[in-house]
């Protein structure tokens, strides 16, 4: 009787915890080059990894109350996790997806985040709102948003695409070709090589852009209204470069800045080296600097 | 010509001219009368006594300064009644800013076509966010009017507004993303 009543409690304590167990997620798919993965979650967080087969898997947990809907067909994977409505669910759901090789990944969430890495896909698109996105590995195109999560890309791919309102932006790891980054009040950091096209905007965000080297006709252009720009250009650089601000201060390696006789403004014309590509830089009150790497 | 149309449009929007009130032109008048008498009253014949002059003469100075003063403010209200004040000169809104009024007004009522719901809580700073950062681009527009490009910030802003509300009130009623 003594043992018995101890033991009763920690079941009575137990119980309500049992009713609370997580559901496991574990299916798989088979899906060849070409194919797409969706993955839908709102909180939680999602990983993403590639590997060496010709399927893919959705693996980790779920918080009790969530289910998982799936829609499969031959050449298209769908799994969402639902959240009941009007429910105190806490918690969301962890999930590993693991994908394999040039397909296209699409993962949408709202407080979750996203990692990506060791991926080699067709495109990958993943969008979040409160979340953060992490992305790393090869892709053929790449876009990328948030709201107010940070977004730090490192995917090698020859098009990228990158949105946030108040996140930050951070991309690097060897993008080239078009590059399209857009704020609203975040910060953006690109850090380019070999670039086609690259546009970069924010308002009250600050854009810092460096670039390893402009195509032959490439163009690079970048707009703030109150946000800072810094551009990092190659001193043999092939461009035509034009800096204009209305309030905002203009530093530049090359080029001198020219002040109306009368009324605000300051703006530069130069050439840079045959002068093939154009390099524009548009800021309203935000200051300007422009750098030649040796 | 069109020089001419808009010196006419200009004078006919003047206020009208106006008689001042027939009461002021009475006033004026007989203050006029005493001012008469008063210049009588200087030129008295030698037969007079000096002193009965002198005390007539008090007596009625403090009557001038009423009269110079009534004088002064008939016409400073004559004045004030007949000529046209100038209105404060406010420059007609460029052509960008035409073309935010307009934007603003589309997106606004896209905004409000969409159905009401309590918005969720992830969505609201940014939408802050969105709104402050339009006033202050209007702001830069309304400084630079020569920045059309501006107005492509402006519209981002206002499309990216559009489609998180759209979202977060689907997110709110249960519509599928």
């Amino acid at each position: 009787m003594r043992t018995l009543l101890p033991l009763s409690a920690t079941l009575a304590l137990l119980l309500p915890l049992a009713a609370l167990a997580d559901t496991h997620v574990d299916e798989r798919h088979p899906l060849a080059a070409g194919g797409r993965v969706e993955v839908s979650n709102i909180a939680g967080k999602v990983t993403v990894r590639g590997w060496d087969r010709n399927e893919v898997a959705l693996s980790g947990s779920m918080a009790d109350g969530l289910t998982l809907k799936q829609d499969k067909s031959t050449n298209r994977v769908r799994w969402e996790v639902v959240y009941p409505r009007n429910s105190n669910t806490r918690g969301g759901a962890t999930l590993t997806l693991r994908v394999p090789r040039a397909v296209e990944v699409q993962l949408g969430t709202v407080s979750a985040d996203i990692d990506v890495s060791e991926v080699d896909v067709r495109r990958l698109q993943a969008n979040a709102v409160s979340g953060d996105i992490a992305a790393a590995g090869r892709s053929g195109e790449t876009t990328l948003g948030t709201v107010s999560g940070g977004i730090r890309s490192r995917v090698q791919t020859p098009r990228l695409e990158v949105r946030a309102v108040s996140g930050q932006v951070q991309a690097g790891g060897g993008i080239s070709g078009e590059i399209t980054a857009e704020t609203v009040s975040g910060s953006i950091r690109v850090e380019a090589e070999r670039v086609q096209r690259l546009s970069a905007e924010a308002v009250s965000g600050s854009v810092d852009v460096a670039v390893g080297g402009l195509a032959p006709g490439g163009k690079v252009a970048l707009q703030t209204v109150s946000g800072s720009v810094g551009l990092a250009l190659p001193a043999m650089v092939s461009a035509q470069l034009n800096v204009k601000t209305f309030s905002g201060g203009i530093q530049s390696d090359a080029g001198k800045v020219e002040r109306p006789r009368y009324g605000p403004g300051r703006s530069l014309d130069t050439r840079l080296g045959g002068g093939d590509g154009d390099v524009s830089i548009n800021a309203h009150s935000g200051s300007v600097r422009v750098t030649l790497r040796r | 010509m069109n020089e001419h149309d808009d010196l006419s449009a200009r004078l006919r929007a003047l206020p009208d001219q106006r008689v001042p009130p027939a009461r002021v032109w009475q006033g004026i008048a007989a203050q006029l009368h005493e001012e008469a008498q008063l210049r009588r009253l200087d030129a008295v014949p030698a037969a007079v006594p000096a002193d009965a002059v002198t005390a007539e003469r008090a007596r009625r100075r403090p009557r001038r300064w009423a009269l110079g003063v009534g004088l002064g403010l008939a016409a400073a209200l004559a004045v004030l009644v007949v000529v046209p004040m100038p209105t404060p000169h406010t420059p007609p809104p460029s052509m960008l800013q035409r073309q935010a009024d307009v934007l603003a007004g589309e997106y606004q009522q896209a905004m409000a076509a969409l159905p009401a719901a309590t918005l969720p809580g992830d969505y609201q700073p940014a939408l802050h966010e969105l709104d402050a950062s339009a006033r202050s681009i209007r702001a830069a527009i309304a400084e630079n009017p020569r920045s059309g490009y501006l107005l492509g910030q402006l519209q981002r802003t206002y499309a990216l507004r559009l489609e998180l509300t759209q979202q977060a009130v689907m997110a709110a009623t249960g519509m599928p993303t």
